[in-house]
């Protein structure tokens, strides 16, 4: 294949990426929309392996089958409710892609050099484009790998304490070393140190200092950001994982590779502003970890909470017309989501209106809850989002809240020195009855208390939220 | 302690303030019944049937007043019976403390404590005690009845084979707890029911009876009918105008009118005149439940039941309750003994006459030698307070068009802005950098741009798949660790086989687990 023909098939391959992400509006358009993104890559990597310049197919061909089927044994055997983590693992090795990618060009450049004062046959492949800069775009291009490494350094070891603690293997608490922000912006300002003392020629040993140093930035921020926010983390780490992308397209002068970091990017740094604003919180407060001062005591809370048996809500379901469900991460934890599905076909059979109210930061990534709720067959048009539903909890007569906390709590409307106040939050208690599935009396994630559990129309249903939700089904007529 | 209930010595009266029944209710209190000879009478309660409950039956009012501490009643009492009390009895009954100012003096200079039932305070506690509101169910009941007895043609509309029957058109003005028990009544019957009230709030509660409110045009400012606690104010002359110019209007095409409208305290005020009579078709009838304090009607005589000039039916019944008296006895009794209840705290007949209790407080008129009437407001609002509501202001079409240009001219500054900035930024690379990082640098702005508009058309449902897809995208990487393969330094090789290896595992497995999502999310 000639310089041409790859151009053409880059840009059949931009362009489909572009459909690809531009499909996912609806759900029947999405299906179609992931054979664009296939094909597109598809194209992208045969026009590259049969283009100038790439040599050695005897060592690509094996490599990419091997880790296409490793690809397609994780994506098979991964549960949906690991979602998240598979999505964080995913991004951590983007991220180390790019750090080896980027040092491949820092020894070609080294090794340019060297050929260029020996003077000797002219280079083929990338060495070749290399041998053709000129100074001013030979700094250029040590920026952008530069910038290439720090970025993909940070999305690998940020993914995968990401990973860890999704994956529960690491405490979900926000932790910091000693010194806490102070350590990242240091380590921060002596990465710049570096890029400027790398592009005036300092060697390789700036580069792999900055990368320890990435390396840690990446360790530290995401240990310091708590459970409850990994939304906008796992959506941050795709955002770095397209720029890294990016970075290395600049370096290596591919303009499909710069579209698709761009777009990459761009997705993920729109969902983490969505997933900021449902949660009314600043990226900067996010990224700074916990949560931001409060400005006094928090509001007193009367009341007890009353708990209930599996008797109790059957019968007030059995009586109920319409009945609003809002799952939270406490539903993906316990696996409950088929008996929430058996549980909504059994209602809806009753004649009964059974809807489902989805918080945008609902569950550890964004659209969580739905991808779960769609794994246990429940119908996608009756899974509305916040706004959509809202007003209806006043009409409902009985809201089921399984596994969720913070986006239900009333304190983020009334009591102003809450630290979620101002939050939107599901106005559940609005609804003449409800119902919280939770495992016992402890905080959430937030470790805010909840005065909707203490209101007078709300129930506590203790106990594993799979156990007592198939539970109920027996009772239901 | 004893409770004792006499005989109505006024001629049209027929309840009696206690049943069998209630004092079966009265006896689990602690107290001890009695009932004058015959009270229950005219409402269909034998003697036997009080002795029968274990209620003493006596000869006569002087012998059982003097015996009872709580004496029952319906109507006020005379000021001869007044007289038969000694001091520190409790008279419980109908009492119209601000009409009957001379027999409040009476009763306290006698010295008998008077709870008025017309005095109950209207919040929710009391509800099970305001004889006045369960006497004005069944009088609105009782009006429709009235109205149906002596109107000649059927209610409900019917279709028959000897012929069409239109149905009744009622209008009920006032939509107290009579006119809406005359509504439900009215409408049961199959009639047409329009209802009208000054207070716009009760609208609702009308529609909720099956009946058409009445709407006024008309602007009067902020009535609160929760001030006069839920009772109507008088309204202003010009409101007054409007109203009747309403009621001349509806008057020739409806059959019967039920008129209830009171205001405390004061003359029923006249709202169905003379010459809107005169436009109603001959057997048309019309109700008037504000006779006893003048009639709402010009042409109502109290008590009476008229025939106009042309034929319309005018009646001024004022003992409607009385003539359903077991109904109206039932009800009153309860209402008496839900009182006792709150009497009697402890339920072992001794009373606790606790000035405190904004409900006895309330219905006390005399205590202790003491006139208490008025009573002082109770600490509990009757009904919540109506905010009248807001009405977001309209925006004129001006004003929106305005408001539109500004918003519009606001956000092409802010776009205007951002451009001029990009713009500036880029000039000021582009006058450094070499042309073929520019060429570039087009190329990531341009991605950037498509990105963010294609990115927020994304459902909010599919985030994850988005994630997803845009995770197996971003093995794009595997393009720049493909020509490093090709190296001749084996460092590089082996890092670009890595790289390969894991955008390989990436690519593949980002796109399997989307079409994994996508493949679930079904209609349903």
């Amino acid at each position: 294949m000639t310089f041409g023909t790859v151009s053409a098939a880059y840009i059949a391959a931009a362009a489909l990426f572009i459909l690809s992400l531009g499909g996912l509006s609806g759900q029947e358009s999405a299906k179609r929309a992931v054979w664009y993104g296939i094909v597109g890559m598809a194209l992208a990597v045969i026009a590259t392996v049969c283009g100038p310049g790439v040599g050695r197919l005897l060592i690509i061909g094996p490599i990419i089958t091997g880790g296409g089927l490793l690809g397609y044994y994780v994506a098979n055997r991964v549960q949906m409710t690991e979602m998240p983590q598979l999505v964080a693992a995913l991004h951590s090795v983007v991220g180390l892609a790019a750090v080896f990618i980027g040092f491949n060009a820092h020894i070609e450049v080294a090794h340019v050099a060297m050929h260029d004062a020996a003077g000797g046959s002219p280079l083929l492949g990338f060495a070749g484009i290399l041998a053709h800069k000129t100074p001013v775009e030979l700094a250029i291009m040590k920026v952008e790998v530069f910038l290439g490494v720090f970025i993909g350094a940070i999305t690998f070891t940020g993914s995968i304490i990401a990973f860890c603690k999704l994956a529960g293997k690491l405490d979900g608490k926000a932790r910091k070393l000693p010194g806490g922000h102070i350590l990242n912006a240091g380590a921060f300002t002596m990465s710049v140190i570096l890029l400027l003392m790398y592009v005036s020629g300092a060697g390789a040993w700036t580069l792999l200092l900055m990368t320890v140093l990435a390396l840690f930035i990446g360790y530290h921020l995401i240990m310091g950001i708590g459970g409850a926010d990994m939304p906008v983390v796992v959506s941050m780490l795709n955002s770095y994982s397209g720029w890294a992308a990016a970075a290395i397209g600049f370096t290596l002068g591919n303009d499909l590779l710069i579209v698709t970091g761009a777009l990459v990017g761009s997705s993920g740094a729109i969902l983490s502003y969505i997933m900021c604003k449902a949660m009314n919180r600043s990226f900067v407060s996010v990224i700074l970890g916990g949560f931001g001062g409060t400005t006094g005591p928090a509001m007193e809370i009367s009341g007890e909470q009353i708990a209930t048996d599996a008797d109790g809500v059957a019968s007030a379901l059995n009586d109920a017309d319409s009945v609003i469900i809002v799952p939270g991460y406490g539903m993906a934890v316990a696996q409950a989501q088929q008996s929430v599905s058996e549980l909504t076909r059994k209602l809806r059979a009753a004649g009964k209106d059974v809807r489902f109210a989805i918080h945008p930061v609902a569950g550890r990534l964004p659209g969580h809850m739905n991808v779960l709720l769609a794994e246990a067959k429940v119908p996608y048009d009756i899974v509305l989002e916040m706004d959509e539903i809202n007003d209806d909890f006043s009409k409902t007569d009985v809201v089921i809240v399984i596994g969720s906390n913070d986006i239900v709590n009333p304190a983020a409307q009334e009591d102003p020195n809450s630290p979620i106040a101002g939050m939107p939050v599901l106005e559940v208690w609005k609804a003449k009855q409800v119902f919280v599935s939770k495992r016992g009396q402890g905080t959430g994630y937030s470790g805010i208390e909840n005065p909707l559990f203490f209101k007078d129309n709300t129930r506590m249903f203790y106990g594993d939220a799979k156990v007592s939700i198939s539970g109920l089904l027996p009772m239901l007529r | 302690m004893r409770i004792g209930a006499v005989k109505e010595r006024h001629d049209l009266e027929t309840r009696v303030a206690m049943t069998p029944e209630s004092a079966e209710q009265l006896k689990k209190l602690g107290y001890s019944c009695a009932v004058e000879a015959g009270a229950g009478q005219a409402a269909g309660f034998s003697d036997d049937a009080y002795r029968a409950a274990g209620v003493t039956v006596v000869g006569s009012a002087a012998l059982l007043i003097a015996d009872a501490d709580f004496i029952a009643k319906v109507r006020p009492p005379t000021e001869a019976e007044i007289d038969l009390f000694a001091a520190g009895k409790t008279l419980i009954s109908f009492f119209y403390p601000a009409q009957n100012g001379d027999l409040l003096a009476r009763a306290a200079a006698v010295g008998v404590n008077v709870i008025a039932m017309d005095m109950v305070p209207r919040i929710s506690r009391a509800q099970k005690m305001d004889a006045l509101s369960s006497m004005a169910n069944i009088a609105g009941y009782r009006a429709v009845i009235e109205a149906s007895s002596n109107f000649g043609r059927f209610f409900t509309g019917q279709v028959t084979a000897a012929g069409k029957v239109a149905p009744a058109k009622v209008l009920v003005i006032g939509a107290g707890v009579a006119g809406l028990a005359a509504i439900g009544t009215a409408t049961s019957l199959g009639a047409i029911t329009y209802a009208f009230d000054v207070r716009p709030e009760v609208a609702e509660q009308i529609e909720s009876m099956g009946a058409e409110f009445v709407y006024l045009d008309f602007d009067n400012g902020s009535e609160d009918g929760a001030a006069t606690g839920g009772y109507a104010a008088p309204s202003s002359p010009e409101f007054r105008e409007k109203q009747l110019a309403k009621f001349r209007e509806l008057a020739p095409q409806i059959d019967i009118v039920i008129t209830t409208a009171l205001i405390p305290g004061r003359d029923a005020p006249k709202l169905w005149l003379a010459d809107m009579v005169a436009t109603m078709r001959p057997g048309s009838v019309i109700v008037d439940l504000a006779a006893e304090r003048g009639g709402n009607c010009d042409l109502t005589v109290a008590d009476q039941r008229i025939v106009s000039g042309n034929g319309v039916i005018v009646i001024g019944y004022t003992d409607l309750p009385s003539r359903m008296a077991a109904q109206a006895s039932t009800l009153y009794a309860n209402n008496i003994r839900h009182m006792m209840t709150d009497l009697t705290p402890a339920k072992d007949g001794a009373p606790v006459h606790n000035m405190e209790d904004d409900v006895i407080r309330g219905s006390t008129v005399t205590y202790q030698g003491q006139i208490t009437f008025p009573p002082p407001r109770p600490k509990v609002q009757a009904i919540s307070a109506q905010k009248p509501q807001q009405k977001a202001k309209e925006a004129t079409v001006d004003e929106k068009r305005a408001q539109a240009a500004a918003t519009f001219k606001a956000q092409t500054k802010s776009q205007g802005l951002v451009l001029l900035g990009a713009t500036a930024v880029l000039l000021l690379v582009g006058a450094y950098a070499p042309p073929s990082f520019m060429s570039h640098l087009v190329v990531f702005v341009l991605a950037c741009f498509v990105g963010f508009q294609v990115i927020w058309n994304v459902s909010h449902s599919l985030h994850t798949p988005l994630m997803a897809v845009t995770n197996a995208v971003s093995g794009i990487v595997i393009l720049g660790a493909l020509p490093q393969i090709g190296s001749g330094n084996w460092v590089v090789v082996a890092l670009a086989s890595l790289s390969v290896l894991v955008a390989a595992i990436n690519i593949v497995g980002g796109f399997l687990v989307t079409r994994r999502m996508l493949a679930m999310f079904q209609k349903s």
